[in-house]
């Protein structure tokens, strides 16, 4: 079923706790470093308005939302969110080096749905997680854990918002994942 | 594994409760400099000559005026019921326990505004509320209710009032004895929020 | 002292590069946990798998007490950090539609580019999705700006909204994170009986 090395059936991932307890220690350090958070989705944006500025610039400009992200002095791509999200990919590339689970290309998907069909869920749900975070005003990283941990009522909304609906709604979707 | 994870429960708990206590005796609060600045630029923290002798007059409890001027002034003049805080003493013998008593209004008084509204400063960066200056200190004083200007005969009727009421003032503070009828024909409100008082002429 | 870059002590130009350090190890942190795999998040919602509270909460408890001790011991000034706007009903809305995705999708932008990384072919599609959601909500978004800048609160933060002090928040985060991580211990044993055909 799966590539990944296991010991004793339990994949090598470190004691979630401590995982925990060292994403808490970053986002402090961030904090102390940056004055603000981490986040991710933002990057997309940056990626969205780049194309878009690329293949459409007068489009783009005039656009009221992706018009407040275009500069003339740089590309949006220069930015901090940025930067950032391609130290993800590579941490996640270092992790998955060291722990073993780097491979070929492969797919999770539950035992009652198909590689294909979890593609497509994975596009839709995307698409709607990217919708939300432009509303949310960043996701789960950005708002729900960097906001929350500075004490931000629009992280605790959004925290709760994620997790509630999650949960109110598992059970309709619970054929594909268990 | 389940004996760690006790641990280390308690342990989170006690860092938790710690952040409780810990801020509690945290330095006492400052004024946002943001604050600051807006009480400052805005003339809200002035009360005028006429307002504070309306209000010596009625006997205003709630009036506490801080002469800030060093102690031989002091001695020399002062307003009547003025207690003497020079502007290097705010912080010694205990001259803070005068500020911050509730529904007090503390008025400060120099020579001029300068030494009062230094001294407004350091009581709002020290946290106290209700802290005013009497705009022009001791001189305006002299100026409008020891020596009232009889305002020239072409002046709005407002100018007359307030003059009318200066002369009770000025009978009132410098013993003439029969001012009090006066001044009560006048009814000077005293609204700390307006900029200028009707009453404000002068300085 | 802190926050380091907004006060000036460390330069401008380590921004970009501090960036991918920080991203780095926030990547490195997501995958070793197991986040690079949409089946451990989703477990969370079904009970056979609670990593994504664990690792969230912990964060969340870790980084609220220490922020709290940093202001203490002055290192760091809490007026001068970020603080996330709140709009209040678009923040509702955006939730719920992220927790839409969120079960629909398996994945979180974060989360999905360390399954990128490590090659999950599902994490690569969720970032097209991602992608195509941003940019059709960049078209569309005239029709929507009213709503998008709708129950604007602010950069408010929880003791603005009701007055208490932000310690008591620390803690009530943390015996609530920690009474959780008991309780989904003896949960995801049980459930895990019953389950006898989940793999990582």
């Amino acid at each position: 079923m799966s590539t990944d090395k296991a010991v004793n059936g339990q994949p090598k991932y470190i004691n979630p706790y401590l995982g925990g307890v060292l994403l808490g220690l970053l986002i402090l350090a961030t904090v102390f470093v940056t004055g603000r958070g981490i986040g991710a989705s933002g990057a997309i944006k940056s990626a969205v308005v780049t194309t878009s500025n690329t293949v459409a610039p007068s489009a783009t400009q005039s656009n009221a939302y992706m018009g407040k992200f275009v500069s003339d002095d740089h590309s949006p791509m220069y930015t901090w969110l940025v930067f950032e999200s391609l130290g993800v990919l590579l941490g996640g590339l270092l992790s998955g080096l060291i722990f073993g689970r780097v491979g070929k290309f492969r797919t999770d998907n539950g035992p009652q749905i198909t590689s294909k069909k979890r593609w497509i869920l994975a596009i839709i749900g995307g698409a709607l997680f990217g919708l939300g975070s432009q509303f949310g005003r960043g996701c789960t990283s950005g708002a729900a854990l960097s906001g929350t941990a500075t004490f931000a009522l629009g992280g605790v909304i959004v925290m709760f918002g994620i997790f509630g609906t999650g949960y109110i709604i598992a059970y309709f979707f619970r054929k594909l994942w268990i | 594994m389940n004996r760690n994870y006790i641990f280390l429960t308690i342990l989170m708990l006690v860092l938790a409760g710690g952040t409780l206590f810990l801020s509690m005796n945290d330095e006492p609060d400052q004024i946002d400099p943001k604050v600051l600045l807006e009480e400052m630029i805005q003339p809200t923290r002035y009360v005028s000559t006429d307002q504070v002798a309306k209000m010596l007059i009625q006997g205003d409890p709630s009036l506490m005026l801080i002469d800030v001027r060093s102690e031989d002034d002091y001695s020399y003049y002062t307003l009547p019921g003025a207690v003497n805080i020079p502007l290097d003493s705010l912080l010694v013998n205990g001259n803070l326990s005068y500020l911050g008593m509730p529904g007090t209004k503390v008025v400060f008084v120099s020579n001029d505004d300068i030494k009062a509204d230094q001294m407004w400063v350091l009581t709002k960066r020290l946290g106290y509320n209700s802290t005013y200056v009497l705009k022009g200190g001791i001189n305006c004083w002299m100026q409008t209710i020891i020596e009232p200007q009889r305002p020239s005969d072409d002046a709005p009727a407002v100018d007359f009032e307030t003059y009318t009421f200066r002369k009770g003032a000025q009978m009132y503070f410098t013993g003439a004895g029969s001012g009090e009828s006066e001044a009560t024909k006048v009814d000077v409100e005293v609204r700390r929020r307006e900029k200028s008082n009707v009453a404000a002429g002068g300085c | 002292m802190g926050p380091l870059i907004p006060n000036g002590i460390i330069g401008e130009g380590w921004d970009f590069v501090i960036a991918i350090l920080i991203g780095i190890a926030f990547g490195f942190i997501l995958e070793a946990s197991g986040f690079s795999s949409s089946r451990n998040l989703a477990g969370v919602f079904y009970g056979y798998n609670f990593v994504v509270l664990r690792v969230f909460f912990t964060a969340l408890i870790v980084a609220m007490v220490g922020l709290m001790y940093f202001d203490y011991f002055g290192w760091l000034d809490l007026s001068k950090i970020f603080i996330l706007p709140t709009y209040l009903g678009p923040m509702i809305v955006g939730g719920i539609i992220m927790g839409f995705g969120f079960i629909i999708g398996g994945y979180c932008p974060g989360t999905s580019f360390t399954g990128i990384a490590i090659g999950k072919l599902d994490a690569l599609f969720f970032t097209v999705g991602l992608y195509l959601g941003i940019m059709g909500f960049s078209l569309a978004f005239p029709l929507f700006e009213g709503f998008y800048n709708s129950g604007s609160m602010g950069n408010i933060t929880l003791t603005e909204l009701t007055g208490i002090p932000a310690p008591y928040f620390a803690m009530a985060f943390t015996v609530v994170a920690l009474a959780a991580f008991w309780g989904t211990m003896f949960i995801e044993k049980r459930v895990r009986k019953n389950m006898k055909q989940y793999k990582f």
